[in-house]
């Protein structure tokens, strides 16, 4: 790559003009308030239900939505007072093909009702390189269905779209130069940014809801669960992984394990968070005061400096190392802070304790900061009491390499090897230190900080709208919304997501597409799907195949997602263990087997050699004759060459070979399987 | 008749008698030796796992999994729990820390390694036995085959349990006590890594490449092929992915997930074994070396004992650990072979700008419930502080001489001491030095190269040890020459003629030492600075030594330490639970009437008020005896004596055992007034808060010589009576000052943070350890048996050599381990679990007999 000087140098130019005037945005100024003897702020509300409340719309032709509320008591909003303070927040569709059983149900979108189409005036702003700050709410959604965030049932199309959109901007949009390249991206960083909030915030009243209701919600009048554990793993896990760019690829098996590694990921990162602010707090005599969601997990803490103490410590030493804000002993502004103050009371343990414990020591503290816990390594300062610029530089630190690296210098880290080098080191550097500049965590951190000041009742309400107001201050999307705006806009959208799904030619209509969609899959071999595909991306996805209307479309949907669930089981319990006896409930594996068997022919490969796999690791005899009677049933060379793999084993029993070698030779022969349409056990949750 | 019978006996014995004698021979072997004949195990399986708490894993086997309607664990179910016996009660002997922890286990002798990381006192060489990175390099480089651990047990003839088993009939994985080193595992493990279908690798690497569990699926894969080798006769895995999660996260879900996964390797494993030949004779077992002091909903909190030692009030030191502090925020932490780290403080008294040169305090925080404090001997600051003061110029001629006179009179006072350790290392440098030439002709006279065959029986790691033995007496040899050259000019000093300003300091007080340890008066009044008002003359121009120096006590200083910010309620406002040190039993015995105490007593200081001592006797046949004499306030003075006053049982001293509601005695009072044996005490106090606390402080704190070892043996040459003594001395060099034990949820880590949970107290969630035993029927190990008797970690070594035959009834080995250097064992084997000789008749004598 060669540099253009003069270009160079215009552009240059440009970018310091820019960074002068977003840095110039003024910061926002100390408020006079002051509120007396705040009790303690971290009490979680009495009942898990005083939090959340499911709600299920059925949805003609066989499906439901169902929609997480959530009691927002920090929010005082103008729909607040009709509908209390109740606000849907996520709403998932699920495809039931109109039956109670699970095992042919299908998770499709998921709304995260806050998250909304943009507004023109949004998207403008969202467009401009280098505006890094909010530019007003949409006050208004429209009466359109809202955005889903993903389709559980495809979310590989996210990857394909991504590429798609990726080798778009490259191919087509960046050689036109400098302004509609930095503009196009900054558009679709913003975009991207907005929607991976909104992710973020379904995940995260997925994961309180799963925490307060233990995946049982809704199970309270003896109903179905709305979700199972293992779906709720699920939908986290695909949530997480539209994070990543081949997330939508990794094969469902590997969902729960994913979802479980990324939770004790975050309570680990949580949990060193919380310990490296008490100790830096304690060592610098400063008061840690950590905020709870409702389920009880420490998201975001407080900092808070003694008023006497400032008095009486004026030559106390500071280390600004991880607390990032400047010294508060030798601040003037604190001696005469004018601010929001609180009185805390301490027992003689110096734990915290009400007002009217006895013995109770009262001391007067100011806030200093809040930070998010759930960031890598450290602590993020969200919000510095005294200079709301600070969090605002560090939001934007990244943010602005990136852009005047890519956007205005067009170096990348593949074509320039110098680039590469220094960005590695650089990275490296700011990793290993634990430096608060890392973009993608601080979105969540914000996005969480949002839903925290929302559900959390104990905070001060005063407090709580300065630590809002102040970190709205800090956003760098022009596409973000405030919090009451959210609120609201996510009521309207439920609104007109309830009138869609109650449409006869809205969500029904839909339904009945994408499952004849989902038929494709089943009716058309690879070459076919691809050349679909193809038509898909090309025509910017308005092109969909799909298979048409006929009667038995539910129920060839039916067998297809039977025969996937299946399938699915049979794999996971033959990966699962050398002898899965110990492991399992036969019965279960030999249900899921004679339904292999019986849909033989639709049998895919995996579910052939997971059969096989389980002839080997099982020593039931009615299981390893259930075993060889599908794989004898399915008509495919690869299940009658599974057949012939297992009668090679050498230390296989004779009387196995020589069953195996009469099914093989005369395979239409067989007597039907018995109980192939057994149900599961009374009262035994459903597999999956 | 009964003549004639006696007499044709006689004539028939004498007619046959080289036939009788040899065959009298055998009944007698026979019925001394009753386990040889009985046991049917040829083989162990053990699945070492780093931290498991039997309480954790027992509730979650206990629980059942709504999908398969079975045990959340279900081969430990099937495994241990229906086909096999699990101890209810086992717990660590002493600390319940890995290294310490593990020795106990892997030798099931006396604890001679009392920490993760060692110091020595004299040279800072340290011992680190947690960090494998340097093992790898220097293996790779044939400086070393043995992990150090294992090189510290060959220096003291303590065997590891594995060296029953000859090297050719052996699996031994990776862990701390390793010996060996085997590249290709780590090779294979790599290789396997990545080769893999290209869709399983974009899941992975979209999900996070797991680089750890690999080499742990390695080993696996390794065992299960060796278990296909009739001859192997012993095989080990070591897992420690539980330990490392649990320190980071309470939560019960990713704690289920990590033991699911050891669940699924119990499964593999034992499937493997029914699948291999020997199936029958084989026992698989799961040890544990502590539990973990993890609850849900409770963060564990650290406390910064560097920079509370680096503080004025806490004396100021130059601070040396093995751990880099903040590692994982440091860029130099990810140099792997960790040098020995020195946080500088800038508030130091005197020794401002040489923290490398004299760091005062080395401190070993590994373990994380418990910390470890080395202080420079006080004497060697108060005679530094002189020297400086008296290389001023200005000083008044009065303070001068008073100052002199101080100075002398300090060396004096410690001549006796260090002038025998001087003399005595220098003896022992002298047969080291031989011992080196000789290993230096042992090396060169190593063959280059090894046959297959030679290589098959270890010869080739054999030929690495002489090497490496010579390579750490070489070091040893230039640092404690280093040591002795200082000691001995600080030594020669006369005052006749002391130019203060022409000595070089560090020619006479030696760089990066800490001395001798100090005694209980020097850490209630240590120096750690001139006062403010400089040196002070007393009435009669002397110097007035009380007045002259900053002191501190370590005791009051380290219990009194509170915390601004208390959050959670279950937690105390202080870190600090207890200090523990020894104190000579000849200073303690006239004080409490007791005359055959054995030479270690352990102080343990909760507060002014609030101290115990433990006291210990053997009995005639060598059984370990303890008596726990609550007392409070003691000091000792100037010269050496102890006083204390005694104190009435009372809620409130260390360990708490007298409120604690699980200690089970009807008069609680009578009771711990008398003495105990060890396995007394375990039995009444398992399951109190601090389970065998009391025992464990004497393991952890006392000194075991080790009669395999002993100096004084007969038969010795003189240069081997030097060597041994370097040996033990350099065992008591490691010896701490002050052991501390954290708060219930309070933790020591300074590395990084532990908010999960830890180990390394004496509480009983951190020492409640997992054993379990099943087997092949030929094993007799009993089937779905649940072992209530409390046993301690020294009872695993012998129960696995009575398993196989290899242990005499009276705790003495079989006479071929005998030769290998092992000796009779300290702890009782698990009767319960061995089948066979679970109802016979113990033919011990009792005495200790070379077999």
């Amino acid at each position: 790559m060669r540099f253009r000087p003069e270009g160079l140098r215009r552009r240059k130019t440009c970018v310091v003009v820019l960074l002068l005037v977003v840095f110039l945005i003024p910061a926002h100024p100390l408020i006079d308030r002051r509120v007396e003897a705040q009790n303690l702020p971290t009490s979680a509300p009495a009942t898990a239900s005083d939090i959340f409340r499911l709600e299920r719309v059925p949805v003609a032709g066989g499906a439901e939505l169902i929609t997480i509320h959530a009691k927002l008591s920090g929010l005082e909003t103008a729909g607040a007072s009709k509908a209390g303070p109740w606000v849907p927040m996520v709403t998932v569709l699920r495809d039931t093909l109109g039956d109670r059983s699970r095992e042919n149900d299908r998770l499709r979108y998921v709304w995260p009702l806050t998250y909304t189409r943009p507004t023109l005036r949004q998207r403008v702003f969202g467009a401009i390189p280098f505006l890094y700050a909010k530019v007003g709410n949409k006050k208004q959604a429209s009466d359109k269905a809202p955005p889903p965030v993903l389709d559980l049932a495809a979310p590989d199309r996210d990857v394909w779209n991504r590429i798609f959109w990726a080798a778009l901007q490259s191919l087509l949009l960046d050689p036109y130069g400098t302004p509609i390249k930095a503009s196009t991206r900054s558009y679709r960083q913003n975009i991207s940014d907005y929607r991976k909030a909104h992710v973020i915030r379904a995940l995260s009243v997925l994961s309180l809801y799963h925490a307060i209701e233990g995946g049982d919600g809704g199970d309270r009048a003896g109903e179905a669960p709305a979700f199972t554990e293992s779906e709720l793993a699920e939908i986290q896990a695909r949530l997480l992984l539209t994070d990543k760019t081949f997330g939508g690829l990794v094969d469902s098996l590997q969902l729960a394990r994913y979802s479980d590694q990324r939770a004790t990921g975050t309570l680990d990162e949580r949990g060193h968070n919380w310990e490296l602010m008490r100790q830096r707090a304690e060592a610098e005599s400063l008061y840690f005061d950590p905020l709870q969601m409702p389920d009880g997990s420490t998201t975001h803490a407080l900092l808070w400096v003694a008023r006497d103490d400032l008095a009486a410590r004026p030559n106390q030493q500071y280390s600004k190392r991880f607390l990032n804000i400047e010294n508060p002993w030798s601040d003037k502004r604190l001696k005469r802070w004018q601010g929001h103050v609180e009185t805390r009371y301490f027992d003689s343990e110096n734990r915290p304790v009400s007002a009217e414990h006895a013995g109770a020591r009262a001391v007067e503290m100011i806030p200093l900061a809040l930070y998010g816990l759930d960031h890598p390594k450290i602590p993020i300062l969200l919000v510095d009491f005294r200079d709301g610029l600070n969090p605002k530089k560090r939001e934007m630190s990244r943010r602005v390499l990136e852009d005047v690296t890519r956007n205005v210098l067009s170096l990348s880290r593949f074509g320039d090897v110098p680039y590469f080098l220094g960005r590695t080191l650089f990275d490296f550097v700011t990793g290993r230190r634990g430096m608060d500049i890392n973009q993608p965590s601080r979105l969540r951190t914000y996005s969480q900080l949002k839903l925290l000041l929302a559900l959390n009742e104990s905070l001060d309400p005063e407090l709580r709208d300065e630590i809002s107001h102040r970190s709205e201050k800090v956003s760098l999307n022009p596409i973000e919304n405030d919090l009451e705006a959210e609120a609201n806009v996510a009521r309207q959208q439920y609104a007109a997501l309830v009138a869609y799904a109650n449409s006869p030619k809205g969500l029904p209509a839909k339904l009945d597409r994408d499952r004849r969609a989902e038929l494709v899959t089943k009716e058309h071999g690879k070459g076919e799907r691809a050349l679909f595909s193809l038509a898909n991306i090309l025509s910017f996805g308005k092109y969909i195949h799909r298979e048409k209307h006929s009667p038995d479309v539910e129920a060839r949907l039916n067998i297809s997602r039977r025969l996937t669930y299946h399938s699915r089981f049979l794999r996971e319990v033959a990966q699962s263990s050398p002898q899965i006896d110990v492991v399992w409930n036969l019965d279960d594996v030999k249900r899921s087997l004679r339904f292999i068997a019986e849909h033989g022919s639709e049998a895919d490969s995996r579910a052939i050699s997971a059969t096989g796999k389980i002839f080997t690791r099982t020593q039931d005899d009615e299981t390893r004759r259930t075993c060889l009677e599908s794989l004898s049933r399915i008509d495919n060379p690869k299940a009658r060459k599974e057949l012939i793999r297992i009668s090679q084993i050498t230390d296989l029993d004779p009387a196995w070979k020589q069953l195996i070698t009469s099914y093989l030779d005369n395979p239409k022969r067989m007597e039907p399987l018995a109980a192939s349409d057994a149900k599961p056990r009374a009262n035994r949750p459903v597999q999956q | 008749m009964i003549c004639i019978r006696h007499k044709q006996v006689r004539t028939f014995l004498s007619a046959h008698a080289r036939l009788v004698a040899p065959l009298l021979l055998v009944v007698a072997w026979m019925l001394l030796v009753p386990a040889i004949c009985s046991a049917q195990t040829k083989r162990v399986v053990i699945i070492k796992v780093d931290g498991l708490p039997y309480g954790l894993l027992d509730s979650f086997v206990k629980e059942r999994d709504e999908r398969t309607g079975k045990s959340r664990l279900p081969w430990f179910d099937y495994v241990f729990y229906q086909r096999g016996s699990r101890l209810a009660n086992f717990y660590t002997r002493g600390m319940s820390l890995s290294a310490p922890s593990w020795s106990t286990l892997d030798t099931g002798q006396h604890l001679q390694i009392k920490g993760n990381v060692e110091f020595d006192r004299y040279t800072l060489h340290t011992y680190d036995y947690l960090n494998f990175i340097p093992f790898y390099l220097k293996s790779a480089a044939g400086q070393r085959v043995d992990m150090p651990g294992a090189e510290v047990l060959d220096s003291l003839g303590v065997p590891l349990l594995f060296d029953a088993f000859s090297h050719e009939d052996r699996y031994i994985g990776f862990q701390l006590y390793q010996r060996g080193m085997r590249f290709m595992t780590l090779k294979e493990a790599m290789q396997r890594r990545f080769m893999k279908h290209p869709r399983e690798l974009l899941d992975e690497w979209t999900m996070g490449l797991d680089m750890r569990t690999p080499f742990f699926d390695q080993m696996e894969r390794e065992l299960k092929e060796k278990l296909s080798n009739p001859n192997t006769r012993y095989l080990d895995i070591y897992v420690s992915n539980f330990d490392h999660v649990a320190h980071h996260v309470n939560d019960r879900r990713s704690h289920l997930s990590e033991i699911q996964t050891i669940d699924a390797m119990v499964g593999r494993i034992w499937t493997a074994i029914q699948t291999s030949p020997q199936a029958q004779e084989t026992a698989l077992i799961i040890v544990s070396d502590h539990g973990f002091n993890t609850t849900e909903g409770v963060y564990s909190q650290g406390y910064n004992l560097v920079k509370l030692l680096g503080s004025p009030a806490g004396g100021a030191h130059h601070v040396v650990t093995k751990r880099r502090l903040m590692l994982d925020y440091s860029i130099k932490g990810i140099n792997f072979l960790v040098p020995l780290i020195t946080t500088t403080t800038d508030d130091s008294y005197y020794l401002a700008g040489q923290s490398t040169d004299y760091p005062t305090a080395l401190l070993d925080f590994d373990g994380n419930e418990r910390a470890s404090i080395h202080l420079r001997d006080s004497d060697l600051n108060l005679l530094h502080l002189l020297l400086q003061q008296l290389q001023r110029r200005k000083m008044s001629p009065a303070v001068r001489s008073a100052s002199v006179d101080a100075f002398f009179r300090t060396i004096e006072g410690r001549r006796p001491q260090w002038q025998k350790n001087l003399d005595e290392l220098n003896e022992e440098l002298a047969a080291l030095r031989k011992s080196i030439e000789q290993q230096r002709k042992l090396w060169e006279a190593e063959p280059r190269k090894f046959t297959p065959e030679e290589i098959k029986l270890g010869r080739d790691d054999q030929k690495k040890r002489v090497y490496a033995q010579l390579e750490r007496w070489t070091t040893q040899e230039k640092d404690y020459t280093e040591y002795v050259r200082t000691l001995t000019h600080l030594l020669a000093l006369r005052k006749e003629g002391f130019a203060p300003d022409k000595l070089k300091i560090e020619d006479v007080i030696a760089k990066r030492t800490m001395g001798e340890r100090n005694s209980v008066h020097e850490l209630q009044n240590y120096v750690v600075g001139l006062a403010s008002g400089g040196l002070h003359l007393k009435p009669d121009g002397s110097l007035d030594l009380a007045k002259s120096f900053r002191r501190v006590d370590y005791f009051a200083l380290i219990h009194n330490v509170t915390m601004r910010n208390n959050l959670q309620p279950k937690l105390a406002n202080s870190p600090v639970d207890m200090i523990v040190t020894r104190i000579s039993s000849d200073l303690v015995a006239p004080l409490v009437g007791e005359n055959d105490l054995t030479p270690d007593v352990v102080w343990v200081y909760g507060g002014r008020e609030k101290q115990a001592l433990i006291l210990a006797r053997k009995t005639e046949l060598g059984t370990l005896s303890l008596r726990y004499l609550p007392i409070r306030n003691l000091r000792q003075d100037a010269a050496g004596s102890i006083q204390f006053d005694p104190a009435v049982w009372a809620p409130g001293f260390p360990l708490r055992i007298f409120e604690d509601p699980e200690f089970a005695i009807p008069d609680r009072q009578e009771w711990l007034s008398q003495w105990h044996t060890d396995v007394e005490w375990l039995q009444v106090l398992h399951q109190t808060k601090y389970s065998n606390g009391l025992v464990g402080l004497y393991e952890e704190v006392a000194r075991h010589p080790n009669e395999n070892f002993s100096p004084d043996e007969p038969g010795l040459s003189r240069d081997e009576h030097l060597m041994r003594r370097l040996v033990r001395r350099q065992r008591e060099l490691i010896e701490t000052d002050l052991l501390l034990v954290a708060n219930d949820h309070w933790n020591f880590d300074v590395r990084g943070f532990n908010p999960g949970g830890n180990h390394g107290s004496f509480f009983r969630i951190s020492t409640h350890s997992t054993l379990m035993f099943a087997g092949g029927d030929r094993t007799g190990i009993p089937r779905a048996t649940t072992v209530d008797a409390p046993y301690d970690s020294l009872s695993f070594a012998p129960t696995v050599l009575a398993l196989t035959g290899n242990l005499r009834d009276d705790n003495n080995p079989i006479s071929t381990l005998w030769n290998k250097g092992f000796r009779r064992f300290p702890g009782r084997p698990v009767t319960e679990v061995l089948g066979h000789r679970q109802n016979q008749k113990l033919a011990a004598t009792g005495a200790v007999a070379i077999p």
